[in-house]
């Protein structure tokens, strides 16, 4: 791009700066991401050394946290639409992305553990299942995105929570790990039913690959999708929905599309952020993730942060994740203090810690110039 | 679409010219159990008319609105704009085909900013999906672009421009009528329907109101249907009035005719001729 600078300003045409300016957004469009993974490379290698193995853990852990609260903001947030089922997702999404590597490499390397370095080929393909995983997450979104068009409110609440569950209880019923890679090549595909993946124990020895600089490419691009979809036509449709149906439809949007499109991008995510959680070391992906409780996590981070507000949700993210941690000694009060907590939020401030607004239009000074402060 | 071919202080076309109407309903009707809340309900706009639907409190004119714009569904008759058949239509393909609403009680979207309450039309021709969106391609840029330079167009209609990232409920209550419509004609109708545009302004608002209305119906080249209280808003600029009473069309005329009919005055004020 550097050699593109006029020489002589005079015989640009408007032709060429025209071109120059669409090839140049290209670029910026793509810019944000290449943002992200640079940070998410200087926090892979800085990190660890400032503050800790066990500390970059809990970083890593944030992460999660922030995939699963952004893309849960998108439909509960966003649109409007409760969702109670997106650890079911998450799930779904890590068991997927945790079969694929896993018995990738049992049957390419022989044996389970982590193969190859930082950005080895392992790691790719952990990348490409967290993918996958996303895909059939987002298929599940789809049908679970569908009663939603009937459903409003507790009912399609209790949908989502039923989506959750249930797969909680099929995921129970799966069969023992498949251990010997001479008895994977052995094996029948009719063996997929129900699949090999561990029962009620959870599937363990899945490989670990997930590190600090995966975790955050996979932010970053659902932060970058998040907002841009925030500030985009498709965005205000889905907004549009959350704040007066009849409205909406008035304006020509198309409800029944809109509203499923926010459950399969959602899940999409949530997926994605599973699979990093089952390649997390320490993690042992088991049914029980896909119930109630950590559904309810989530749920309370987009409340927490805002409805809608991309960064107030990563910010209650964090600290949701954070706090547990650095409160290990009255672990048994969390769930106490979580009740607490959403209590005082919604007596002190109903709408979140920034409403619908980002983090940059609550400066003084800065963005719209009237923010309005209502209590 | 906000191009207007036509400068405003050009002819008008006149709601009397020769050809089809441009949106023809035809005994329309719907039933809520037992109650018929309309019944044979007709219809003929002319491109560019300003006709005017009035009726006691309780006779069905929000209910032919709804039915119109396709949140209610009709049980019988038939609905045309442009010839292209609208019965049975989900309410944002109405809304794609040209027909556009306000509604009585405001009904903005309150946690949208003023411009963004008019950008969201945007989406109804929006050539571009989601992966345009997300990896904010040029074509997909210029097409913002133009969609926010529309919404500023239109917001100057009503001088709202300047409070154009305000969050709409923040806006009084009069200028958040006129943001209604503001919002309405971002769709790019051919049909405007104003459910009572004049509540609750004053005489003055309503001087300038009657004027808005007029403009936009001669710059945009839109048919209006009118459901006002305000007899003296009405029949200073409805070309035609419909009159609804429990859900049947009573009397259809010129103002100076309804403001004569016997049946009408006997509907508003009771007594007189008693309607089986």
């Amino acid at each position: 791009m550097a050699h593109s600078a006029p020489e002589t300003p005079a015989k640009v045409t408007m032709q060429s700066a025209e071109t120059r300016r669409s090839h140049d957004s290209i670029w910026r469009g793509l810019l944000p991401l290449a943002l992200g993974m640079v940070l998410a490379l200087a926090l892979q290698f800085v990190l660890p050394a400032i503050v800790g193995q066990y500390n970059s853990r809990i970083v890593m852990d944030i992460g999660i946290a922030m995939i699963m609260a952004v893309s849960l903001n998108i439909v509960n947030g966003m649109t409007g639409q409760f969702s109670i089922g997106h650890a079911g997702f998450m799930t779904l999404g890590g068991y997927t992305a945790a079969m694929l590597t896993y018995y990738g490499s049992l049957y390419m390397w022989g044996a389970p553990p982590a193969h190859g370095h930082f950005l080895g080929a392992g790691e790719w393909m952990m990348a490409g299942a967290c993918i996958v995983g996303g895909l059939v997450a987002a298929g599940a979104g789809y049908v679970v995105g569908l009663p939603s068009l009937r459903l409003r409110g507790d009912y399609l609440a209790i949908v989502t929570l039923g989506f959750g569950e249930i797969l909680r209880v099929v995921l129970q019923q799966t069969s023992k790990v498949i251990e010997d890679p001479a008895a994977l090549k052995a094996a029948k595909w009719s063996q997929l039913f129900p699949p090999p993946v561990g029962g009620a124990i959870g599937f363990a020895d899945v490989p670990k690959y997930t590190n600090l600089f995966w975790v955050y490419t996979f932010v970053t691009i659902t932060v970058v999708v998040a907002y841009r979809l925030k500030n985009s036509s498709l965005g205000r449709a889905m907004i549009s929905i959350r704040e007066d149906e009849i409205a909406s439809q008035a304006m020509g949007v198309n409800i029944a599309r809109n509203k499923v499109l926010a459950f399969v991008l959602a899940a999409f995510f949530a997926g994605t952020a599973g699979g990093l959680f089952a390649h997390e070391s320490g993690v042992i992906i088991s049914p029980k993730d896909a119930g109630f409780q950590r559904s309810f996590d989530y749920v309370i981070m987009t409340v927490l942060g805002g409805r809608g507000s991309i960064t107030g949700v990563m910010l209650a993210a964090s600290i949701l994740t954070a706090l547990p941690e650095m409160l290990r000694d009255f672990e048994q009060y969390r769930l106490i203090m979580y009740a607490l907590l959403l209590i005082i939020m919604m007596l002190v401030r109903p709408q979140g810690l920034f409403g619908i607004h980002e983090i940059w239009q609550l400066w003084p000074g800065k963005g719209t110039r009237t923010v309005q402060k209502k209590a | 679409m906000t191009a207007n071919p036509a400068p405003p202080n050009a002819a008008v076309p006149s709601s009397k010219e020769t050809g089809k109407p441009l949106l023809h309903v035809d005994q329309i009707g719907i039933a809520f159990g037992g109650l018929k809340a309309v019944q044979g309900f007709s219809l003929n706009l002319p491109t560019g008319a300003l006709y005017g639907l009035i009726g006691p409190n309780g006779a069905g004119k929000t209910t032919v609105f709804n039915l119109l714009t396709g949140v209610y569904q009709a049980d019988s008759g038939q609905m045309l704009l442009d010839s292209q058949n609208l019965m049975g239509s989900k309410p944002h393909r109405i809304a794609a085909a040209g027909i556009a609403r306000t509604f009585q009680n405001i009904r903005l979207f309150p946690g949208l900013s003023v411009l963004d309450n008019v950008r969201l039309a945007g989406q109804l021709r929006s050539s571009h999906g989601l992966l345009a969106t997300l990896l904010r391609t040029p074509a997909h840029q210029a097409e913002e672009a133009a969609i926010r330079k529309q919404a500023f167009d239109l917001l100057a209609i009503f001088d709202l421009q300047d409070r154009a990232n305000e969050p709409a409920d923040s806006l009084c209550y009069g200028h958040q009528r006129h943001l209604e419509i503001v919002r309405a004609l971002a769709t790019g109708p051919k049909v405007l329907l104003l459910d009572e545009p004049a509540a609750g302004m004053n005489s003055q608002e309503k001087v300038e109101l009657a004027q808005a209305i007029r403009k936009i119906r001669d710059q945009f080249q839109v048919s209006i249907l009118l459901i006002e209280h305000d007899m003296g808003l009405v029949m200073e600029i409805c070309e035609r009035i419909v009159v609804l009473d429990h859900g049947v069309i009573i009397s259809e005329g010129t103002p100076a005719m309804i403001q004569n009919d016997p049946k009408v005055i006997a509907a508003y004020l009771g007594g007189g001729v008693e309607a089986a």
